[in-house]
């Protein structure tokens, strides 16, 4: 596993990085299947997201990981989390061997986010509507320090329904929080029903932009395309920024894609050894010789 | 005791550059003072008190120490999960403030009354609940509560509390005797102890002194104090503004209940019932008994015959 140290935007070798967002799935399917936990549709769907943001946006590395001026990542949606724990063991973050004991009583990687657990963390998560008041609490903050500290957050289009995401979105408009960027996964599905079906088929794009933020809207699988907007950071000056990230969920894995049945179902054996073979990639923590 | 508070706050604020105070665009005027001594420390977040909630939360992770005000009962049931997840499970250092807490806003209405913000704070782990009784508690434990570690519910009046006077110290944690007695015991939370205050003078004309403590303190509770007030009387009597249920009364009972042998435990609270019709405060407490002659009614129907009294009624 090549882990890179360098978080500048120059030079991204994005067929790279897009091979390793394969590892990155085949993590998530592999501990889904071994944790026997669900969400795997919504930690799929996510995966690039979560990766740019860690090769082309945030100015945190393991080694600053406590820097009072580093960039915050909040995962807000957070039954997502195996992306999440992917990548920061692919970033060095965590030692690989800690994939190995998700989601097992005491261990770090919990089911669902904690920072008690995990001090890594920016802060826990695992109920919807949270995460954007929390970092435009942090910024705030680091603000009254003068700090060029930028914070990212990313939540699920089924979190868009709550209306605390509004309150905040409204309060960092009105705060002019140009160092705030929230990526929607928008992958469409929720857990139990179609988000434009629940959100009247209205434009999120259309929502962060009268509420003041500047926003855009992308093909959320697509690393370049990822990697292209996070570089016209801020979207706005002088704005928050949205960029609504338009993925599949499940993506990845043909059979889970765009299925509801995959936000809870756990893989089985049969299901993860398909998977595997057709992301054509193994789990970080899985020797190539277990093949 | 709001304006004890605000100029409490503003004046900790000055030796404390990390205090930040945020409202629930609520507290006409009452904040222009810190407003000018400290401008950028003071957010108005509209009326969104998740938002407010969770940017408190987001400013004590990068180490300020964030008091969040509105009304209690928008400040606590409006915003509840914020509290217990950003809040009490991160452990972080938010202080929020109630005005008016329990039934402060009495005339408005239901929408207005926080007859279970005790119930509620007390119920997340950490979480340390403190009912003043007066400007001078308010003021003496604002300063204890904003040195603590972990986060505090602060329930404050409306306004125009009496002010009332005991020679103990007011210690955060610790229960505080406003007068020595025997035979029975009573013990308030909260505001309502201006109107204990008045009828133990009631009490006085007629020849009798019960012990009497206010509990500022609601949680973690003074188990010591109570174990101590228990073994000396035959009969407490709690007093609170609230709904029967998780208050400071029901903590009374919890702690006594442990015990084999304990007095005759009578609580005194605003009954299982939205409190409908817009009365003044005062006419609300006379109808549950809180006003000081209904309380001390209460106390000279036990001192009379202490253990005769069914824990169970009321006179709700």
């Amino acid at each position: 596993m090549n882990i890179a140290k360098d978080n500048s935007l120059g030079g991204t070798d994005v067929a790279g990085l897009e091979a390793t967002a394969r590892r990155i799935r085949a993590t998530c399917v592999q501990l889904a299947h071994d944790g026997k936990v669900g969400h795997l549709g919504s930690a799929l769907s996510c995966v690039d997201i979560v990766l740019a943001l860690y090769h082309g946006w945030l100015r945190v590395t393991p080694e600053t990981a406590d820097d009072y001026h580093r960039d915050r990542f909040i995962f807000s949606k957070g039954h997502a989390c195996t992306a999440l724990y992917a990548v920061l063991v692919e970033r060095g973050f965590l030692p690989v061997e800690q994939l190995g004991r998700y989601a097992v009583r005491d261990e770090p990687l919990s089911d669902h986010p904690c920072q008690h657990a995990l001090g890594l963390l920016e802060c826990s998560s695992g109920s919807l509507g949270h995460g954007l008041g929390i970092a435009a609490g942090m910024l705030y903050g680091l603000g009254l320090d003068r700090s060029p500290a930028r914070a990212a957050v990313l939540l699920s289009d089924g979190e868009c329904n709550e209306g605390s995401v509004w309150e905040s979105a409204m309060f960092a408009a009105a705060q002019k929080m140009e160092n705030l960027l929230a990526l929607v996964d928008y992958n469409g599905l929720q857990a139990v029903g179609r988000s434009d079906d629940l959100m009247g088929h209205t434009s999120l794009e259309e929502k962060f932009q009268a509420f003041g933020w500047g926003a855009c809207t992308i093909d959320g699988n697509d690393m370049g395309a990822i990697l292209k907007t996070l570089k016209q950071f801020p979207l706005q000056p002088g704005r928050p920024s949205a960029i609504i990230c338009k993925t599949r969920k499940g993506a990845g894995v043909s059979f889970m894609e765009d299925k509801v049945l995959w936000h809870y179902r756990v893989p089985s054996c049969e299901d993860l050894g398909s998977a595997l073979a057709e992301l054509g990639a193994k789990a970080l923590h899985m020797q190539e010789s277990d093949q | 005791m709001k304006l004890a508070f605000v100029d409490k706050l503003t004046e900790l604020a000055e030796a404390d550059p990390n205090i930040m105070l945020l409202t629930g665009d609520l507290g006409f005027q009452i904040f222009d003072g810190f407003i000018e001594k400290h401008g950028p420390r003071y957010i108005n977040v509209g009326v969104a008190e998740a938002n407010m909630i969770d940017t408190a939360a987001g400013l004590a992770h990068v180490g300020r120490r964030p008091v969040a005000y509105s009304i209690a009962s928008f400040a606590t049931t409006r915003c509840f999960e914020q509290i217990k997840l950003s809040v009490a499970y991160a452990g972080l250092p938010v202080v929020i403030v109630g005005a008016g807490g329990g039934y402060g806003y009495c005339e408005n209405g239901p929408t207005h009354h926080a007859g279970e913000d005790l119930a509620l704070m007390c119920s997340l782990p950490g979480m340390t609940v403190v009912a003043p009784g007066d400007a001078g508690e308010v003021q003496q434990l604002l300063s204890q509560v904003m040195k603590l570690s972990g986060p505090a519910y602060f329930r404050i009046g409306r306004g125009r509390e009496p002010v009332y006077h005991a020679d103990a110290p007011v210690v955060l944690g610790k229960a505080r005797l406003l007068q020595q007695g025997e035979r029975i015991a009573v013990l308030s939370t909260g505001e309502i102890a201006g109107q204990l205050v008045e009828a133990l003078k009631i009490c006085r004309d007629q020849d009798m002194s019960p012990l009497a403590y206010q509990y500022h303190t609601v949680k973690p509770f003074d188990a010591e104090t109570l174990a101590h007030i228990a073994e000396r009387v035959d009969a407490i009597v709690t007093i609170e503004e609230h709904v029967p249920f998780g208050g400071f009364g029901a903590q009374v009972a919890c702690h006594l209940s442990a015990q084999s042998h304990h007095p005759v435990l009578k609580r005194l609270s605003v009954a299982d019932e939205f409190v409908l019709g817009g009365p003044h405060k005062d006419q609300m407490r006379r109808d549950y008994g809180l006003d000081a002659q209904g309380i001390a009614e209460t106390l000279m129907a036990l001192w009379a015959a202490p253990a005769a009294v069914n824990t169970a009624e009321g006179r709700q």
